[in-house]
């Protein structure tokens, strides 16, 4: 039986909230390690165990020193446990940077993988979009984004069933010799022949309109792009409800359209697809967003347990090796 | 293992990583002044040497290592020799 390790330090709806996500998702026959404080998480059902682990590691500048510096927090304890081998998977909400320190000194990366990317699926309606890397590291170097194409391309296809997924680099533009030096040099070794459906650039827009499945490009420019994306969401959302309450007539709109729009929400819904996930490392990791309720919690453990199960490390990295792109020196 | 093959491992992981020249890679090198280095890519570095090697450092050794130089000592001092595989 899989068992999840969930941090239930750091994340905004506080450890009971999380526990509650946790109960919901030992229903489904999961087993949940849960570190956080003890008397704030609760009472809990069975399949979880409690380990009380009241520190918790909060957005800080040197994440890197902090997980180092704290070795009792929930989150140090839950990465611990999943590199011992007493879990399975990881599942954190709390801050992204301490989950990032504490996967890659703990649970470590895997081996020849150069950095991991923190990818996550853009909720585009009718077909959605891993993109990646939305932030683990700043820094973009073309062997680097040809790794974290097959990253996303294993996970996309084991994890989210994408026969084939089509991978794209994004860019400024679609010919070849658009980009940063960095995307062409990365565009020139996926042309050559990787074993991955590569479908060449992509431009901004293009994230949104079916051209891949897998868009990649560097952690900088992936956080822009994806905060951007929420933000114009949450205006335009906002405006429509304002538009949708205006007056009798737009309300009584608004009443008609509504189980057409139902459907549509769950798409958008970010919870429903449980996070942002921690890619290239020796296990899985899940980061819901700190502002997830119960549902979102409970559908990250899901979808950790799942991922797991279907061994998406060990997949991604025989994928890796096999196109030779690991590390030159591994 | 001899000092200068440590070096190679620890001068080609740099390279890759880091995107310096392998001549600015030498015993005396600082990390972090030098190569501008942060906290997780002198992890990431010792994680290589660990699984190369077959050591384990505890957080107290790690943080003593500045230096190119304190790295393969510490390559010398602990290393059993047993270099893992797998994923």
């Amino acid at each position: 039986m899989t068992t999840v390790a969930v941090d239930a330090g750091g994340a905004d709806a506080g450890p009971r909230e999380v526990a509650a996500g946790a109960i919901d998702a030992a229903r489904q026959g999961i087993k949940v390690k849960l570190f956080g404080s003890a008397e704030e998480i609760g009472p809990v059902g069975e399949g979880i165990e409690v380990i009380d682990a009241p520190v918790s590691i909060a957005k800080v500048a040197d994440p890197v020193a902090a997980v180092r510096e704290q070795p009792d927090a929930s989150i140090v304890q839950a990465a611990r446990s999943v590199a011992s081998g007493e879990a399975d998977a990881l599942v954190s909400g709390g801050s992204t940077g301490a989950v990032l320190a504490a996967g890659v000194l703990h649970i470590r990366r895997q081996r020849g993988v150069h950095r991991p990317a923190l990818a996550i699926l853009v909720p585009i309606p009718g077909a959605p979009v891993l993109l990646l890397d939305v932030g683990a590291s700043s820094e973009s170097r073309p062997e680097r984004l040809v790794q974290h194409a097959h990253i996303g391309a294993a996970f996309s296809e084991v994890v989210l069933g994408i026969e084939r997924p089509r991978v794209a680099l994004l860019s400024n533009g679609e010919e070849a010799s658009r980009g940063t030096p960095e995307v062409i040099a990365a565009h020139q070794i996926l042309s050559a022949g990787t074993g991955i459906d590569f479908v060449g650039n992509v431009e901004g827009l293009g994230i949104a309109t079916g051209e891949a499945d897998v868009v990649v490009t560097d952690g900088f420019t992936g956080n822009v792009a994806l905060k951007l994306m929420e933000g114009v969401s949450s205006a335009v959302i906002g405006a429509v409800r304002a538009a949708a309450a205006s007056d009798a007539r737009a309300a009584a709109g608004a009443l008609l359209m509504k189980p057409a729009l139902s459907g549509l929400r769950d798409q958008l819904d970010p919870e429903q697809h449980g996070g942002a996930y921690l890619l290239g490392l020796r296990s899985v990791v899940i980061v819901p967003h700190g502002r997830f309720g119960r549902r979102g919690i409970a559908k990250a453990i899901e979808l950790a347990a799942s991922a797991s199960d279907a061994d998406v490390a060990g997949r991604t990295h025989s994928a890796l090796e096999a196109a030779g792109a690991l590390r030159s020196s591994e | 293992m001899e000092r200068q093959e440590i070096l190679e491992v620890v001068r080609t992981h740099l390279v890759e990583e880091l995107d310096v020249e392998p001549d600015e890679v030498v015993e005396t090198t600082n990390f972090r002044e030098d190569l501008e280095a942060d906290s997780l890519d002198l992890y990431t570095l010792l994680q290589e040497l660990e699984d190369r090697f077959g050591m384990k450092l505890t957080d107290q050794q790690a943080a003593e290592i500045e230096t190119v130089g304190q790295a393969i000592d510490a390559v010398e001092k602990y290393a059993t020799g047993d270099s893992e595989q797998g994923p």
